[in-house]
């Protein structure tokens, strides 16, 4: 029996890699085939590649902060993932031009495509959104929260696209139109039982910082605690202002409290003047507390375990914080991460960032696990 | 780990924590208005993501539910449309005008036959018309034929006061003699289903068919009226002729012109007034009254008499419309036939009494005829019975006293040739007790062997003198019956046997028959021919002719027949002339075991009597006989005191003052006491004696009056063993008690 969901993967520099990949996921009519591109790949070549392979297929495809593939944590990977029509409908578009985002229209146009989304497959009663966005844009909370208006009950899930540890570009594409700046939405219907999930497994700690000086912006923090941003968090770890890399902000994250919620604000470097720059929105006044780790792996294992306790999902698409496989790296977990996640036949992409539902957060594993369809009479 | 570095100067954290405290406090003031509006929006996306959700969700779910309800309720538009496009569909397939009107009396729908007839409302005939407005169109409609004498307003409210009933069915003509019949039905939320059916066919059908039938039964009156052999006419109330048959004009002989149509009852009694008698409790005025009563009428029933001496009777009854009907029929030959009877009745009777009152005299006669031969045969027999037991007596004493052997012979002859006579006139007196009824039978448990063994040693001699062999096979059995009767019964059978058999032998035995034993006598003697075998039975028949006058005069079978008859026990027969009879008598075996008595044997000879010194008292008003027995019983040694009468015998007894032995006592002693009452005057004087009453007729009385008082009873003529018994008894009664 022919699972679900397709996924099929290649080295980037594989000459005939969209060949390949058309060859994987094997014959039959696509709804959606989704492509994480490693930042290595030619992005532009591959998306008219895959246009050339999926003819009459929508194809949508991200740059990755490296790729989740069969064997785990993977780099320099082009992954694939197929929506067979016969279990899946969807409707992508991309929104351009994040920063000048009208909300109303995107609501409209959101609400619309699902209606006629619903309108034509009734039958299918499962949905679910899936998005990808320019994981450089600092627009991610402004484009969720306007998603969530539209989407209703409908769960949304994504992931923000990474340029791997470089942080300078990341690209995105949708029927053959490659874009920056942008976000791609992918609303899914299916017969398949799904269900949008995301595993967090940090625990706030009582060492707390106030930001009293930030650009909330360009997510620069100038000051914490009056002194400088960097080196007062570098105090507060015990550690050397001068030490601080991507290593320690993955090992040492810092969470703000939301009533009984918390969630992760990750660190994404230090800039030339000693400021932290976040991966996500940031603000004067705010507190950030320090977080502790949990075991990762265990805490993953655990997660997944929970999502197949109705029985296992087919197969997982995934968003994973690059700061998770950071740490993992760290803590020598990779390994076991690796295994864990290829045992759940996880698929999907490292980013700078997740969304679910109408939030926008990191450090965490984020995405929908979809369950064998229904058995037809 | 504090929030200000504890190296720094106290100034530098004071300064630190007042920048903390403001960045924080302008933070708390503005809160999100100052805040870049992703973070702003992050805020608010974590704070409110919890509640959207679940407002969204139940937002969603209610538009399910609306979508669903919508659904719905489309569905239920089509289904209510369908349903009332079956409904029009449905009435319009119903043959009779529909309307359903709504519980407020408003037009609902209407098939196109509603109103049909009505062709100036068709164009009013919607849905929304009011009740009391099609009420009123259809009264002043010029289609509806209104009732005579009734305004359209009238019709309209009465069709509206009707509208208030539950049900409602009525007739409505219409001009052009249609019919519409109308009905209302409450459907259960209280509207109305009207329905109008064309009900002109039926009603005409109905009508011709009613037509009809009167004119078919108008006919079949009239032909019944005439088949009947009895006069009808027919008044209604107003008492005038309405109908009548051919018959009542002939029996009252009026003339065809006198009835006719509405002719009245006082001028038609008029007509025939004259030729008319009344009888039976009414007369013409009446007659009359009855007919003009205004009362009810009672059934009315005479008879009158034509004066052609015709009888008539007359019936008159009263109708349920008030009028009535007279019926007359001819009775005269009934009175007639009746008259003849009575009469005929009373000749018959007449002579029914004359006849009866000859066959009473018939009979008075013959009932004097037939007691006057019984009383002569008594009489004659007792008579006779007195000298022939006095003859007998002398001759027994004479032998006894003879020593000659010649003279014994003689006297033997002449004592045989006596006891013949006595045995016929024994014989005659049996039959004449037999005859008479009067006799009682002494009917007990018996052992056969009690009177088989006599009787084999008395007919064995007999038998033994014709030198025939004659065997007697005794029997233990014990049956009911009279010893004396059976006896005579059986010994006449073994006489006759004897008698008629020359040769052979006569056997006698027992064959048990179930309940009871069928005792045979067999002879091999001539037999008797089936034509003799019934009349064999008479008396004085005798078959054999030449047989003696000596042997009997034919009494013997004549006696076993009657005595068997009396007794209940069958006789039968059998025979065959050339080799013999059976004759057999059949009796019941008695159901107990008897003790059987045995008869105690009378000593032959009274030996012990001349020793025992015993005084007789003989009591005998026959002088003759008296003497004979004196004579007898003084020669066995017993002294005798004679008397003629009682009165004599205790003047006797009185002057010789002795108490006798026993006591010998005549019966019948003429005037005065008889046997018994001297009995027990003797007795009461002397204390009891032993002793015998003797008589002639032997009645059950005297029997019961001898066993009661221990007396033994000699009937007459005298047994002079059983004299001689009694006397012996006494003798050895009085020796115990001289020796006690």
């Amino acid at each position: 029996m022919h699972a679900a969901l397709r996924s099929a993967q290649v080295d980037w520099r594989d000459p005939d890699a969209l060949e390949s990949l058309h060859a994987q996921l094997g014959a039959g009519e696509f709804a959606f085939v989704g492509l994480f591109v490693t930042p290595e790949a030619d992005f532009a070549a591959v998306v008219a590649a895959a246009q050339d392979k999926f003819t009459d297929t929508c194809v949508c495809a991200c740059t990755t902060a490296g790729e989740l593939g069969s064997a785990g944590y993977e780099d320099g990977q082009i992954v694939a993932v197929g929506l067979p029509a016969a279990h899946f409908a969807t409707a992508s578009y991309v929104i351009d031009d994040l920063h000048a985002l009208e909300p109303q229209a995107q609501i409209d146009r959101l609400i619309q495509t699902r209606m006629a989304l619903s309108r034509a497959w009734p039958r299918m009663s499962q949905e679910f959104a899936f998005v990808m966005i320019d994981g450089l844009s600092l627009a991610e909370e402004h484009l969720t929260s306007v998603l969530s208006t539209g989407l209703g009950p409908v769960p949304l899930f994504g992931g923000s696209a990474g340029d791997g540890t470089r942080f300078s570009k990341a690209w995105l594409a949708c029927d053959g139109v490659v874009s920056r700046n942008s976000a791609v939405i992918t609303l899914v219907r299916t017969t398949c039982p799904v269900r949008v999930f995301s595993l967090d497994h940090l625990m706030p700690t009582d060492r707390r910082m106030v930001v009293t000086g930030a650009d909330p912006a360009r997510r620069i923090v100038h000051e914490i605690n009056a002194e400088p941003a960097a080196q007062e968090y570098a105090r507060l770890l015990g550690k050397d202002p001068q030490q601080l890399d991507p290593f320690t902000f993955a090992a040492h994250p810092v969470v703000v409290r939301l009533g009984e919620s918390h969630h992760v604000r990750a660190i994404q470097r230090v800039d030339e003047d000693g400021n932290l720059v976040f991966f996500s929105a940031i603000n004067e006044g705010m507190v950030l507390t320090l977080a502790d780790h949990q075991d990762m792996a265990e805490h993953l294992e655990r997660g997944l375990a929970e999502l197949a306790v109705d029985g296992a999902p087919d197969q997982i698409l995934g968003c994973d914080c690059i700061l998770r496989r950071i740490e993992a790296g760290q803590t020598q977990k990779s390994r076991e991460i690796s295994r864990i996640l290829s045992e759940n036949r996880v698929v999907g992409f490292g980013t700078y960032g997740e969304q679910i539902g109408g939030l926008h957060v990191n450090q965490t594993f984020t995405g929908v696990a979809i369950y064998p369809p229904a058995t037809e009479s | 780990m504090s929030l200000t570095n504890p190296e720094d100067s106290l100034e530098r954290q004071n300064e630190k924590l007042r920048k903390i405290s403001e960045s924080l406090m302008r933070r708390v003031e503005y809160g999100a208005a100052h805040s870049s509006a992703a973070y702003a929006q992050f805020e608010r996306a974590a704070l409110l993501e919890k509640q959207v959700r679940e407002r969204t969700t139940q937002l969603e779910k209610t538009l399910d539910l609306l979508h669903d309800s919508n659904a719905r309720l489309a569905q239920a538009n089509l289904e209510t449309e369908a349903a009332r496009s079956n409904l029009a569909n449905a009435i319009e397939t119903v043959h009779e005008g529909f309307a359903l009107f709504d519980p407020d009396d408003i037009m609902v729908m209407c098939n196109s036959r509603f109103c049909r007839d009505f062709l100036d409302m068709l164009d009013m005939l919607h849905p929304g018309l009011p009740f009391a407005e099609y009420v009123d169109r259809i009264s002043r409609s010029p289609h509806l034929a209104l009732p005579e004498g009734e305004s359209s307003a009238r019709w309209a409210a009465r069709r509206i006061r009707r509208h208030q009933d539950r049900h409602v069915m009525f007739n409505a003509q219409l001009t052009g003699d249609r019919w519409l019949q109308v009905s209302e039905h409450r459907t259960t939320n209280g509207g109305t289903v009207i329905l109008q059916t064309d009900v002109t066919d039926i009603l005409r059908l109905e009508r011709q068919a009613r037509d009809r039938l009167k004119d078919k039964q108008a006919q079949m009156i009239h032909a019944t009226l005439d088949h009947l052999n009895q006069g009808v006419c027919i008044f209604d109330e107003e008492a005038q002729l309405v109908g009548w048959n051919f018959k009542i004009g002939a029996l009252l002989s009026l003339p065809a012109r006198r009835l006719h149509l509405g002719a009245s009852f006082p001028v038609l009694l008029g007509h025939i007034d004259g030729e008319l008698a009344f009888s039976k409790g009414i007369d013409r005025d009446g007659f009359r009254d009855w007919a003009l009563s205004k009362a009810h009428r009672p059934p009315i029933s005479f008879e009158v008499t034509h004066s052609e001496g015709m009888v008539l009777h007359i019936f008159g009854r009263e109708m349920p419309d008030r009028g009535f009907v007279i019926s007359c029929t001819d009775i005269t030959a009934e009175r007639e036939a009746a008259h003849r009877l009575t009469e005929m009745n009373e000749d018959l009777e007449q002579r029914v009494m004359e006849r009866t009152l000859e066959l009473e005299d018939a009979l008075n006669a013959a009932e004097r005829a037939n007691a006057s031969k019984s009383r002569f045969v008594a009489a004659a027999s007792h008579d006779l019975l007195q000298p022939l037991s006095a003859a007998k007596l002398f001759i027994s004493s004479l032998a006894d006293k003879s020593a000659g052997d010649s003279d014994r012979a003689i006297l033997e002859k002449a004592e045989s040739a006596l006891s013949g006579a006595e045995k016929i006139i024994d014989a005659l007196l049996d039959i004449s007790k037999l005859e008479s009824g009067q006799i009682s039978f002494d009917v007990r448990p018996m052992a056969l062997s009690e009177i088989f063994r006599p009787l084999r040693d008395e007919m064995g001699i007999l038998a033994a003198r014709k030198g025939l062999d004659l065997r007697i096979v005794d029997s233990s059995l014990v049956v009911e019956s009279d010893p004396s009767y059976l006896r005579r019964i059986l010994q006449n059978l073994l006489g006759n046997a004897v008698r008629y058999t020359s040769t052979g032998r006569i056997v006698m035995g027992v064959r048990r028959r179930e309940g009871g034993a069928r005792i045979e006598v067999w002879d091999t003697g001539a037999g008797i021919a089936k034509h003799d075998q019934d009349s064999i039975f008479e008396e004085f028949r005798r078959l054999d002719t030449t047989a003696s006058t000596n042997e009997g005069l034919g009494l013997g079978l004549a006696i076993v027949e009657r005595a068997c008859v009396k007794l209940g026990h069958p006789l039968g027969l059998w025979s065959e002339p050339g080799r013999g009879s059976c004759f057999m008598v059949t009796v019941p075996v008695a159901s107990l075991p008897h003790h059987v008595t045995s008869t105690a044997r009378p000593t032959p000879r009274p030996l012990r009597l001349a020793q025992s010194g015993l005084i007789v008292l003989l009591v005998e008003n026959d002088p003759a006989l008296r003497r004979a027995i004196t004579i007898l019983i003084e020669s066995w040694g017993v002294s005798v005191i004679e008397a003629t009468d009682a009165a004599s015998a205790l003047d006797l007894l009185d002057d010789l003052e002795i108490t006798p032995d026993a006591l010998l006592l005549d019966y019948q002693l003429g005037r005065g006491m008889n046997g018994v009452e001297l009995y027990d005057a003797i007795t009461a004087r002397f204390g009891p004696l032993p002793g015998s009453i003797i008589s002639a007729n032997r009645t059950e009385p005297l029997d019961q009056f001898c066993t009661a008082r221990g007396l033994e009873f000699l009937p007459k003529p005298l047994d002079r063993h059983r004299l001689s018994a009694v006397l012996d008894a006494a003798a050895t009664s009085r020796a115990q008690t001289t020796e006690a």
